[in-house]
């Protein structure tokens, strides 16, 4: 399978394709867009008046106030830009797990380079950053619609390795896209809390839009095993033989606390998190994400 | 032949057990292995155990490190309870026998139903349309149907009370350890049917200890064991042995129950005695009959007459005017047989409660004359002359009785057997021979009177007739003494008790015995008292309180002394007495003495129902096979009615022994025995029923229930009697895994669901 049609599935495309991504915060961008930007700019929505100094172009020198009040006023008006979106793209060991129809990576991907089919269609620039212990894949941001074969070959890593700190990939995404934009980190999650959150805290205040897809396998939500079961850690040389009904119970409570701690930290963080699994139609999971975040954002305005 | 004596176990047919105790060992052994099934199930898991590789081992792990311990405890019992579920099952199997304590605790599979039936006569007890017999037999297929109804093996045993006798006839149950089988209800009935009412008087306590000896169906067996009777008040009141027998039954681990078959006491009459008075039984001569008539009831009877029959003919019948509840009234009437020989003699009361203890029968034999012997030491023979003219006067008055004078030698060298008594009068001394032929036949009944005289010896008398006490003399004695004349007494010479043979002087003043005049006399040894203990009894005294006649038992028989003379002549020491000369009290009182003499050798003993008849026959004169006619159901004896039966005699000793066991009936019963010689001669015997067994006066169950305090027993009434299902199901061991099977799996399934994993509805992690 093409590398293309194996993360971007036309059905998944086509739900999504009448939605349109926005930023839910300000976004720096070079192309005129559907983001608003910091820059005051040429636009058809007014912002405000402002004294004329020295040097402001007289073109946007507003007349009826001169002729009223005989003092030279200009108009500003508020600047669209495009949006730099950065895909942080788990590609470790532990995103490997998973069965038919995806494993937990394949879903992660598709998500992700959904997304970049999305921005790109509304020519917005798009990057990609897939990691494992460390950064194995860089690809810079841009608006070309071509750019997303280079995504695509950006997520094909080999022998993937274990995830370690979270903060230090997240410090090294910061760094290599310092303009602010939107942050979409595609990830199982399972690594260190408190690297991870120190790491979203450092993305926000950088004044990254940060938005978290855990993506998490059936399996690991519901832990529907039966019958004795050897489990040998996929980033740890742990192993357990245990009789998975058993500890069914303590699995899940300590699950769902984990659940609650990312919840309750991002939350601090103003980041928008979504909860994902991997059996769950691909489409519609993203469609609901995309839909509520317009939602959203028409709320805000 | 009488049957025989042990009881021999039968077969049974039934399955012996080996030393194990499993009635399947080898299913046991063969499935002992399946109990480590399921640790083979544990480990063949373990082995098939799937691999995963997994992301999320942090929150495995912190689970496993939380409730590890709890895992393994709850997987341990798990474990555990499906390893006694399996054992369960295969002991459920297996059937396992407990012979010790919490074997009979349990119960064992089998229910061996014992029922001991009373078929004694008082059961024939009737009311309304029913008896206490039909009642019982009731209970009894009652018993037997809901036995059948058990769904665990029963066995059933019928005895009954007459046939648990330890005697010669032995055991004899009419159902042993029978298994409850479909065709059983049939075979009850054929076997319960013909049963009626015996004549015996045969109480529990045979049948009880008999329950004892009743060989086991099986080890395993529960024994419920019930007692169907009337509890008579004769029987049960102060029940001691009863309580043991049935207190050994209890800690045997026995169920008792008692289950009563009548309503309420009734009144009844029975017949207490039929019987000749002692005396001369002679021909021609009148004898004197006893009547008794017990009144068993709570109140008195009025009008009662006893219908008399004498060798078959009816007799004028004898009226009592009046029984006191609870009391025995005897009448007294002459018969007067006109042949030697046996004569039988029937009494029969009206029909009441009890019609088998309304009839008695009598067997009373007579001879031509009764033969006494009278020895006479004295030269002139005048002490013999005065005796036997005193027994048998002659002329018109008949006494039956035949004195025969002899000489002291007559004694060693002919047989006593022949007569009635036997009269030393005077003689100076015995040799040894004789005194031991007079010694063996005092021993064997015969009655010996003693007259002193001029010519007796203390010291023959004390030396060889007393012997300090071992010998026939009642007394010791020392020297003839005068009595002394004292003018101003008023006091006869001769002052007599009331002894049989004084007895018709008794009462009023009789001036016949206060004119003898007594005047020498053998005085006893000084000091000599007779021993309280002893049978020597002080019958007459002189007027100074020395003895003068002294009485003793001896063997079966009796003697008695006179310590003065017979005659009243007079010696070269004066005259000893006045008594014989014209003097009428001599005669009643010599007749008095025969008869009372004669009655140890009379007296027949009583033969209940049920109690051989034994004889015993001087061999070389019989042929050894006897053959004995029995009654009919009217008491007379018929070959035709009754059946006859031939019995071989046993050599013992110098004689032929015969004992006939088939007294099932009252009635008379008849011994033909053939001499050697070929002519016949006929015995006849009268059976009758114990009289105590037609006292219906019984016990209700408080009365019993305070009686048999102590013992485990239940006490039913057998109108209402039903038992409990429960309680006689026995308590199958098999069965009783089963259920225990059924709980440890009920706890297994328990434990595995709680050990296991139940998906929610919603299930899963929050999203």
């Amino acid at each position: 399978m093409p590398a293309s049609k194996r993360f971007l599935h036309p059905e998944a495309i086509g739900r999504i394709a009448r939605l349109d991504l926005r930023a839910r915060q300000i976004v720096e961008g070079f192309l005129s867009g559907i983001h608003r930007s910091p820059y005051f700019g040429q636009s058809v929505e007014f912002v405000q008046h402002r004294e004329y100094v020295a040097g402001d172009d007289l073109r946007h020198v507003d007349w009826k106030v001169w002729a009223k009040h005989d003092r030279y006023y200009v108009k500003q008006f508020e600047e669209d830009t495009n949006l730099r979106c950065t895909l942080l793209v788990d590609v470790s060991n532990s995103m490997r797990y998973g069965g038919a129809p995806m494993n937990k990576f394949e879903y992660g991907a598709t998500i992700a380079i959904s997304l970049a089919y999305l921005l790109l269609g509304q020519q917005d620039s798009v990057g990609l950053l897939a990691f494992d212990e460390r950064v194995r894949n860089k690809t810079p941001q841009r608006t070309r619609r071509t750019h997303l074969n280079s995504l695509i070959q950006a997520l094909t890593v080999s022998e993937p390795a274990h995830k370690t700190d979270l903060e230090s990939i997240l410090r090294e995404a910061a760094e290599a896209y310092p303009r602010r934009g939107l942050m979409v980190l595609v990830s199982d999650l399972f690594a260190d809390r408190a690297g991870l959150f120190k790491g979203i805290k450092l993305l926000r205040q950088r004044g990254h839009d940060v938005l978290v897809f855990h993506v998490l396998d059936d399996d690991e939500l519901d832990f529907d095993f039966s019958g004795p079961t050897r489990f040998e850690g996929l980033e740890s040389n742990d192993f357990l033989n245990c009789n998975p009904r058993a500890l069914r119970e303590g699995y899940l409570q300590a699950l769902n606390g984990y659940l609650e701690e990312i919840r309750r930290g991002l939350a601090q963080n103003d980041v928008e998190y979504a909860l994902l699994r991997t059996s769950q139609p691909l489409d519609q999971a993203l469609a609901a994400f995309v839909a509520n975040r317009q939602a959203a954002n028409v709320k805000r305005n | 032949m009488p049957p025989p004596n042990e009881f021999a176990e039968p077969d049974l047919g039934l399955p012996t057990y080996p030393v194990f105790p499993f009635v399947h060992p080898s299913l046991f052994w063969i499935g002992l292995p399946l109990i480590a099934l399921p640790v083979l199930i544990h480990l063949i898991n373990l082995l098939r155990q799937r691999k995963v590789e997994w992301a999320a081992m942090e929150f495995l792990l912190a689970s496993q490190k939380k409730h590890r311990k709890w895992i393994i405890l709850k997987q341990l019992l798990l474990l555990l309870a499906r390893m006694t579920a399996i054992a369960a099952l295969l002991l459920m199997v297996a059937q396992p026998v407990l012979k010790n304590q919490w074997g009979t605790l349990f119960g064992g599979s089998n229910t061996h139903h014992v029922v001991l039936l009373d078929d004694s006569f008082s059961m024939s007890d009737r009311w309304a349309d029913t008896s206490a017999f039909k009642q019982a037999k009731q209970v009894v297929e009652r018993l037997a149907s809901r036995a059948s109804r058990q769904e665990t093996p029963q066995t059933f045993t019928l005895l009954r009370f007459s046939r648990a006798g330890r005697g010669s006839s032995g055991l004899q149950p009419d159902l042993i350890s029978e298994p409850v089988t479909a065709d059983f209800a049939a075979k009850l009935e054929g076997t319960l049917g013909p049963l009626a009412v015996s004549q015996t008087a045969a109480g529990p306590a045979d049948a009880l200890d008999a329950v004892e000896r009743l060989p086991a169906a099986r080890e395993d067996e529960t024994r419920v064991v019930y007692l169907v009777s009337d509890f008579r008040a004769n029987e049960w009141n102060e029940p001691t042995a009863l309580r043991k027998a049935l207190g050994k039954l209890d800690t045997s681990r026995a169920q008792l129950h008692l289950v009563n078959c009548v309503d309420t006491g009734r009144g009844n009459l029975t017949i207490a005695q039929l019987q000749a008075v002692p005396g001369v039984r002679a021909a021609n001569v009148p004898l004197m009959i006893d009547v008794a008539v017990t009144n068993h009831g709570a109140s008195q009877v009025k009008h009662v007459s006893v219908l008399l029959e004498e060798d078959g003919h009816a007799r004028p019948a004898i009226s009592v005017e009046e029984i006191p509840a609870g009391k025995t009234v005897s009448r007294r009437f002459p018969v007067v047989f006109s042949t030697a020989g046996e004569h039988l003699l029937k009494a029969q009361l009206e029909s009441d409660a009890i019609e088998i203890d309304n009839l008695r029968f009598a067997v009373v034999e007579v001879s031509a004359a009764a033969p006494v012997l009278v020895i006479d030491g004295s030269p002139d023979g005048k002490d013999a002359y005065f005796l036997a003219t005193a027994l048998a006067p002659g002329g018109k008055i008949k006494s039956g009785i035949k004195p025969i004078i002899e000489s002291a030698r007559y004694l060693r060298s002919n047989p006593l057997e022949g007569f009635a008594a036997i009269y030393l009068a005077n003689i100076e001394r015995l040799d040894p021979a004789e005194i031991e032929a007079l010694e063996a036949y005092t021993r064997s009944g015969g009655g010996v009177a003693f007259f002193l005289g001029e010519r007796s010896t203390s010291d023959f008398f004390n030396k060889q007739l007393y012997r300090d006490g071992a010998g026939l003399f009642p007394a010791p004695l020392a020297q003839s003494v005068q009595l002394l004349v004292d003018r101003l007494e008023k006091v006869p010479d001769l002052q007599v008790t009331d002894h049989p043979i004084f007895a018709v002087f008794s009462g009023e003043r009789n001036s016949f015995i206060s004119a003898v005049i007594i005047e020498r006399y053998f005085a006893t040894a000084p000091g000599w008292q007779p021993d309280p203990a002893s049978t020597t009894k002080v019958i007459a005294r002189v007027r100074n309180g020395a003895p003068l006649a002294v009485e003793r038992n001896f063997g079966a028989g009796r003697t008695i002394a006179f310590l003065t003379k017979a005659a009243p002549t007079t010696t070269d020491q004066g005259p000893w007495n006045n008594w014989a000369r014209g003097n009428p009290s001599f005669v009643v009182a010599m007749l008095e003495l025969e008869a009372y003499l004669s009655a140890a050798r009379q007296s027949v003993a009583t033969r209940f129902v049920g109690t051989p008849l034994e004889m015993k026959l001087t061999a070389g004169s019989y042929r050894p096979q006897v053959r004995f006619t029995m009654p009919n159901d009217r008491g007379a004896t018929s070959g035709k009615d009754g059946g006859a039966l031939s019995v071989d005699a046993e050599q013992a000793k110098d004689a032929l022994g015969v004992a006939f066991h088939e007294t099932q009936s009252s009635g008379f019963y008849e011994a033909q025995l053939t001499k050697t010689d070929g002519s016949n001669e006929i015995r006849r015997f009268a059976v009758n029923v114990d009289p105590a067994e037609g006292n219906l006066k019984h016990l209700d169950g408080p009365q019993l229930a305070a009686r048999l305090a102590g013992v485990r027993v239940k006490l039913h009434n057998a109108g209402d009697f039903a038992f409990d299902t429960g309680q006689l199901a026995g308590f199958n061991l098999g069965e009783s895994l089963l259920y225990a099977s059924i709980i440890v799996l009920l706890v297994e399934q328990l434990l595995a669901y709680f050990t296991s994993y139940h998906p929610k509805p919603i299930g899963g992690a929050r999203r």
